[in-house]
């Protein structure tokens, strides 16, 4: 405010620019523009003025000698007439008539009147003989000759009338326009001298703003000097000044930087441009805007999440770069300068949708005015975390209550009035036993599955024979195969090496397999449990020919809680884990699990576990 | 006494709620998914439903929906559930008139509400037979 006022005030534009220009800067200042150009306009007004008189010279001397060939032209018709007249009243005195008419015209030279036929009847001065002059005005003045038919009574001529004049140079302009002329120039140039003062000290503004920017810029200055206001260009001086002021203010809040420092100022350059692009590869769009709700700087990433360059979204108003949802709440916060928030916001069709979280990063309390920042952030992978969270936790649940359910509801019914026969109480404890294993069963896979997935699970390694272990499963299975009349066959290859392994761990792994070869194998079925060696690896199948699984359900068996939907697999109890802890134990072996199957003629499941080198 | 079916794909459930509406003197139909009770409803309406939600094939939710848009609805309708989200099924079910049980249940209280059910209604047996019976149909 201080320098708007000390800039309301007129100030003498004679006094120059401003109390605080610096001498150097003053001299600067009144070369607004540079001296070859004015003596150079100065020259181009001279050289005008002077071909303009040069033209009016040749205008005017051909106009005298045009009138000359005129007035010549007009004198012969007029002695050719008086001589008609002579002829008319006296024939004998035209003669006398002839040389008197002649001798009144001082700058005739000679005439002569021809008889009809061609020959001489009278010439002027009559001592003068031999040739006519030639005809017409010579060039650059001298003789001209003029011909006129001498009329007569009654119709036809009385000859010819033949003068020869000799007129001097016609008259030049004179010394009155040449004066006329130099008086114009002179008034021509004192004009132009006049308005050239003026221009320049209209423009010495423009003059001192450009320069002061040059040195700022260059670092030669600290400061801005303050315009004076002149009559046409007082806006400008205004707003130069307003401009200063806010500089000022910015250096007072310690934003600007204070000294000219060109290595410090090129190193901020460098460090501006690696900022921008660390900002560009950052994991998160940002946007900037300020109180006109413009964007003012934009990263690559709020681009590419926006579906436009960074490039186009700058200078966007707000309301053309985000959603009126997204829009609102965030300019809302940004006016109350309330804390950082963050709205979630789902984006493209069903199949491809993508979350993007915005959030506001709000000006500094300290400076309400100063811009705000919109945060991107594509949370979809944290959407899908959650959703898998959440499907885990459903299953569990599901799981866990269809157990504990029996287990309540046939406690319930033991202790319950009315049910006191031996058969129903018997089939209550059978219910309770069997879901109580099961839910045993069931925590614990639970807790294997999730512990082997997040990398948790205690491993036992040592040297495990798979012999051995295969033979103690394929027994322990034989009781459930003989309920189903399954035949249940082990091959093992002649020579099985030793392996290091978790033996709990696999163990569970070929016990789920077989378990579920026999679960989904019919009555009367076969199920296989091969051993092969091959040069690096062992391969243990379990293969069945029982009811096989769908091509659209083979990707997924190995997936959690995974259970095929067709009413065959459903009729059948299980969780959805057992295949899962499966492929995990495989793979903590550093080996992994492979399934074929066809719908209705069985499934082969295939654990290959590397031998160490040289092992086979 | 009324007609009841029970829809549950648990076979040790759907036994011990049978045990429990039988002993009361309800006559008790059973099916193990919602295709099969949809056949049953058709063939002979009961008075009240209990149903399960997640089964294979067709689950209760869709059943109660094909049933509503038969304008097939029993007069009671009982949902059961393990699903965490039972406060929720609830409330969007509420017009319909269901009570929604959660897993794990009592029985006895089961027993209890559809003994309220079979009150209010005024559902009977027209001619008592039947009653005290399961009738196990399997489709």
């Amino acid at each position: 405010m201080e320098r708007a006022d000390r800039v309301s005030q007129p100030q003498s534009d004679a006094q120059g620019p401003a109390p605080a220009a610096s001498p150097a800067t003053a001299r600067r200042w009144g070369r607004v523009f540079p001296e070859p150009l004015g003596v150079g306009m100065a020259a181009v007004l001279l050289a005008g003025l002077i071909g303009a008189g040069a033209v009016a010279q040749r205008t005017l001397t051909q106009q005298g000698r045009l009138a000359q060939q005129t007035e010549g032209q007009a004198v012969t018709r007029v002695f050719a007439a008086a001589l008609g007249h002579l002829v008319e009243h006296d024939d004998a005195a035209a003669a006398t008539g002839f040389q008197q008419l002649c001798g009144y015209e001082p700058r005739l030279r000679a005439a002569e009147w021809l008889r009809p036929d061609g020959s001489v009847r009278c010439r002027w001065p009559e001592a003068a003989g031999g040739a006519a002059p030639a005809a017409g005005p010579a060039p650059g003045g001298g003789q001209a000759q003029f011909s006129a038919p001498v009329p007569k009574a009654g119709g036809g001529a009385a000859g010819t009338l033949r003068l020869t004049f000799h007129f001097g140079q016609p008259p030049l302009p004179g010394a009155a326009l040449l004066r006329d002329c130099a008086v114009v120039g002179l008034v021509a140039l004192l004009g132009f001298l006049a308005l050239y003062r003026l221009l320049r000290r209209h423009l010495r503004p423009l003059d001192a703003i450009q320069r002061n920017l040059h040195s700022y810029a260059s670092g030669l200055e600290r400061e801005f000097v303050a315009l004076s206001l002149s009559d046409s260009l007082g806006h400008i001086a205004q707003c130069w000044n307003h401009m200063i002021d806010q500089v000022q203010r910015l250096r007072e809040q310690g934003v600007a930087s204070p000294a000219p420092d060109p290595a410090g100022d090129a190193l901020r350059r460098f460090e501006s441009r690696m900022l921008l692009s660390l900002l560009d590869r950052l994991p998160l769009g940002l946007l900037r805007f300020g109180a006109d709700q413009r964007v003012t700087y934009a990263n690559a990433v709020a681009g590419r999440l926006l579906g436009r360059s960074a490039q186009e979204l700058v200078g966007l108003p707000l309301s053309e770069v985000l959603d009126e949802d997204v829009r609102a709440p965030l300019v809302g916060a940004y006016s109350r300068a309330t804390a950082a928030m963050s709205i979630d916001r789902k984006r493209g069709p069903e199949e491809q949708q993508t979350t993007l979280r915005f959030g506001l990063i709000p000006a500094p309390p300290s400076c309400p005015d100063c811009e705000a920042l919109v945060t991107i952030e594509d949370v979809s992978h944290l959407q899908e975390a959650d959703r898998a969270r959440d499907n885990f936790l459903y299953h569990v649940t599901h799981e866990l209550r269809t157990p504990l359910t029996n287990i309540q509801a046939y406690a319930e019914t033991l202790t319950g009035p009315g049910f006191d026969d031996e058969q129903t109480r018997r089939e209550c404890y059978n219910v309770i036993i069997s879901e109580t294993r099961r839910l045993s069963r069931l925590v614990e896979d639970i807790l294997n599955v999730s512990q082997l997935e997040v990398g948790t699970a205690r491993i036992e390694v040592g040297e495990v024979d798979l012999v051995r272990l295969l033979r103690q499963i394929v027994q322990d299975h034989l009781g459930a195969a003989d309920e189903k009349q399954i035949d249940l066959t082990l091959k093992l290859a002649p020579k099985v090496p030793k392996i290091q392994g978790d033996k709990q761990r696999l163990s569970v792994l070929i016990t789920n397999l077989v378990g579920n070869a026999l679960k989904y194998t019919p009555n009367g079925g076969r199920v296989a449990v091969t051993l092969e060696v091959h040069e690096r690896s062992l391969e243990i199948a379990v293969a069945d020919n029982g009811i096989g699984i769908a091509p659209e359900d083979q990707p997924h068996v190995f997936e959690k809680f995974y259970r095929a939907a067709s009413p065959e697999v459903q009729a059948i109890k299980g969780t959805g884990l057992g295949l899962a802890i499966a492929r995990e134990v495989a793979r903590l072996h550093g080996g992994d699990i492979r399934l074929e199957s066809t719908p209705g003629q069985g499934s082969k499941f295939t654990v290959e576990l590397p031998l160490p080198a040289g092992g086979g | 006494m009324s007609r009841i079916l029970v829809v549950e794909d648990d076979p040790h459930i759907l036994r011990v709620i049978s045990l429990w509406l039988t002993r009361q003197g309800h006559q008790v139909c059973e099916a193990r998914n919602g295709l099969a009770a949809r056949e049953l409803v058709q063939q002979q309406m009961p008075d009240i439903l209990i149903t399960d939600i997640n089964m294979p094939g067709m689950d209760g939710l869709k059943l109660l929906e094909q049933l509503r848009n038969e304008n097939r609805t029993p007069r009671g309708l009982v949902v059961l559930t393990n699903r965490w989200d039972h406060r929720e099924i609830g409330e969007s079910l509420a017009n319909w008139g269901v009570h929604v049980v959660p897993k794990p249940f009592s029985p006895s209280k089961l027993a209890e509400l559809i003994r309220q059910l079979d009150e209010q209604q005024c559902v009977k047996t027209s001619d008592g037979t039947g009653a005290g019976e399961v009738k196990t149909c399997e489709l």
